[in-house]
């Protein structure tokens, strides 16, 4: 029984990170219609972008969390401008956008392997709480953990208040039920867009911090945590963003109940099946809407 | 897409080592194949810093046979087809006298019969897997060597070390299940703990990309271990020490070499009080020029020391090599590599065996020190 709550434990914090990265590939998605693979750079940057400020220009944690926001989020908005904006300009397929996020991830990795190294950092420790609690009989829980369950909810909660009580929330509804016809109705599409991608930026960021102080700081650390992430999102549903937070705590609880008491060779043999048998019997994911062109 | 990947990582490498003189007829070309990017990235990078360290220094005085010594450069991202590609490239198309580095058994593995077709030497500079230099029959292969010590020994050492020096009786191991260097150390030491008296009371793989080991620490907290072993490299070491503490587990860790002060950034205060096998003792008095050096160079400390300070006797040993076979031609130099008898270099006095693996190497146990952050020397250990 300790044995089982500690994994369940476990699960449900990785899942929380999963959480903040599969919400922001979703809201792209959603508008869109494309998996932004570049997601998992952002969250690279995110984590730089902290690193730094908080290690070599001795800013405080708050300023160096705000920091790293804007600047994954203004990375998010100039790729859009750099990359897809001109694609989407010239063709409606999404799938030249989706390689054209294949190749933004790897060129955002690859900046960061020739400017900083590939040398493994972390955030500094004491900048966090890592106090262990006992609940009762050999099960610990850490106060980290704690936090970036509740920090996760406090950003999907902001961003579900976002979309539904603001006006740019109305439009970019608007938007994931058809992007021309809203565009038609007056909103501004490249704006709207931007907005997007901006919150998707910050999401990730979130996700890249929190991913930073609890693993490591790596230019790769996008690559294999967002394939996860993106499992996740299609589990829950691609474009539904509460199907990608559900879809991320099943993927959690998944993945630590496998390792725990099957085997941890197993783990990743288990998440890939859930994401065929899922995609055999109900294609669309837990939440999304049925439609037969996404990518 | 692989294409494409390779393709930029070999650009990017390209462009990181564009700075080094344009190759001429007049010097001896070698290769050095390092983990730039990737799990092992930190070893790599402080293995290429290191083998420019020598090839200036030899250089400087005058070179090797009256030529300069130059060296091409590659990143095999720790990934086995990589190490594969820059192999052959080293080989068929550069033309190069020898190849050195990297530090991983798997990588190393990989790329043994292009060596082997190429009639090139190749020497690991931290691979310490048997199978990097004699086949699955025990038949010595004829182009590879190493500079270090084997899992084997290092396996047995900390079992002995675990039992007859810490009294420590019941084992927990996680290690690497996509890794040849990891599976071969836990082996070693399951054999050398049970025979020593102890019992394995948990055995937990995890796959080299993971970064999330909770699920398998919680089977080994319920499992009663006293001691915890870690027979792996990267950036797993520390997270799995954070994460076994985080847990609650309070038993002593023991880990193969596959230590650097880089864990000390990620860990924290976690690593105090664990173990791990060593080749080099970091502190040894005759190793601070170089470190000062390397220091001086590259503006940085040098973390990954182990892997470090055996790159840059790896070209010391490759420019003795070349003198003593008189030329540059692969197979004269392969020959003079596996005569090397009582040569002197930075960290220890080589000599080959006739497997291609150093003659009586001593092992050292390091101490993570809480107070100075650091690994310090504990003890010399030779399992009997």
């Amino acid at each position: 029984m300790t044995t089982l709550s500690q994994q369940i434990i476990n699960g449900l914090s990785l899942g929380s990170v999963y959480a903040l990265i599969a919400v922001g590939y979703s809201l792209v998605y959603s508008i869109l219609l494309f998996s932004n693979f570049a997601h998992g750079g952002f969250l690279v940057v995110g984590g730089y972008a902290c690193y730094f400020l908080l290690t070599q220009y001795g800013f405080g944690i708050w300023i160096s969390i705000t920091g790293a926001l804007v600047a994954s989020g203004v990375v998010a908005i100039i790729t859009e401008r750099m990359a897809y904006k001109p694609i989407r300009d010239r063709t409606s397929m999404t799938l030249y956008l989706m390689i054209a996020s294949m190749g933004v991830s790897i060129v955002i990795e690859n900046i960061f392997v020739i400017v900083v190294g590939g040398r493994f950092r972390a955030l500094p420790q004491d900048t966090f709480p890592h106090d262990l609690f006992n609940l009762g009989g050999n099960v610990t829980v850490n106060s980290f953990d704690i936090l970036s369950l509740i920090v996760a909810v406090i950003f999907l909660g902001g961003l579900q208040l976002f979309l539904n009580r603001t006006r740019w929330g109305l439009a970019i509804r608007a938007a994931a039920c058809n992007l021309n016809t809203a565009g038609l109705m007056g909103v501004n599409v490249p704006l709207l867009i931007s907005i997007v991608f901006f919150v998707a930026g910050l999401l990730a960021a979130v996700g890249g911090i929190f991913l930073s102080v609890r693993y490591t700081l790596y230019p790769q650390l996008g690559g294999t945590i967002t394939t996860k992430a993106f499992v996740a999102a299609v589990i829950g549903g691609l474009g539904s963003l509460p199907g990608a937070v559900v879809g991320s705590l099943l993927l959690g609880l998944a993945e630590m109940l496998t390792a725990g008491f099957i085997s941890s060779q197993m783990r990743d043999l288990v998440v890939f099946s859930m994401l065929v048998i899922m995609l055999l019997v109900k294609p669309a994911g837990f939440f999304g809407k049925q439609v037969s062109d996404k990518i | 897409m692989k294409k494409c990947l390779s393709f930029l990582s070999v650009f990017v490498v390209f462009s990181m080592f564009a700075a080094l003189p344009a190759l001429g007829a007049d010097t001896i070309r070698f290769g050095e194949i390092a983990t730039v990017t990737g799990d092992f990235a930190a070893y790599g990078t402080a293995e290429v810093e290191s083998v420019k360290i020598a090839v200036e220094e030899i250089n400087a005085a005058g070179g090797v046979l009256g030529k300069h010594l130059e060296v091409i450069m590659y990143d095999c991202r720790t990934r086995q087809e990589d190490m594969v590609n820059a192999a052959r490239r080293l080989v068929e198309q550069d033309k190069v006298a020898a190849v050195i580095g990297p530090s991983g058994s798997g990588l190393c593995i990989a790329a043994t019969p292009i060596f082997a077709r190429g009639k090139v030497p190749h020497i690991g500079t931290l691979p310490t897997n048997p199978l990097v230099t004699v086949d699955e029959q025990g038949k010595v292969r004829p182009y590879n060597f190493r500079i270090c010590f084997l899992d084997p020994y290092q396996g047995r050492m900390m079992a002995y070390f675990a039992v007859k020096d810490l009294g420590l009786k019941k084992a927990a191991i996680l290690y690497d299940v996509s890794s040849d260097y990891s599976q071969g150390q836990r082996e070693f030491f399951i054999d050398g703990f049970k025979e020593y008296g102890g019992a394995i009371v948990a055995d937990e793989g995890f796959r080299g990309d993971d970064v999330d080991f909770r699920s398998q620490l919680t089977n080994i907290k319920d499992s009663g271990a006293d001691v915890l072993i870690y027979p792996f490299m990267g950036k797993s070491l520390p997270l799995a020490v954070k994460q076994a503490r985080e847990l609650g587990i309070k038993t002593v860790i023991l880990g193969g070499d596959g230590y650097g002060d880089f864990m000390w950034e990620v860990a924290g205060d976690t690593l105090a009080d664990t173990y791990w096998v060593s080749h080099v003792d970091r502190y040894d008095p005759v190793l601070k020029n170089f470190f000062d050096k390397y220091q001086q160079k590259t503006g940085t400390e040098c973390q990954e020391f182990m892997n470090a300070v055996m790159a840059y006797d790896c070209v010391y040993w490759l420019k003795d090599a070349i003198e003593r076979a008189g030329s540059d031609d692969p197979q004269k130099i392969r020959d003079a590599l596996e005569s090397t008898k009582g040569l002197k270099l930075l960290h220890a006095v080589l000599t080959m065996d006739e497997f291609h693996n150093p003659k009586d190497k001593d092992g050292v146990m390091l101490r993570c020190d809480a107070v100075q952050k650091k690994a310090l020397f504990f003890k010399k250990v030779r399992p009997e």
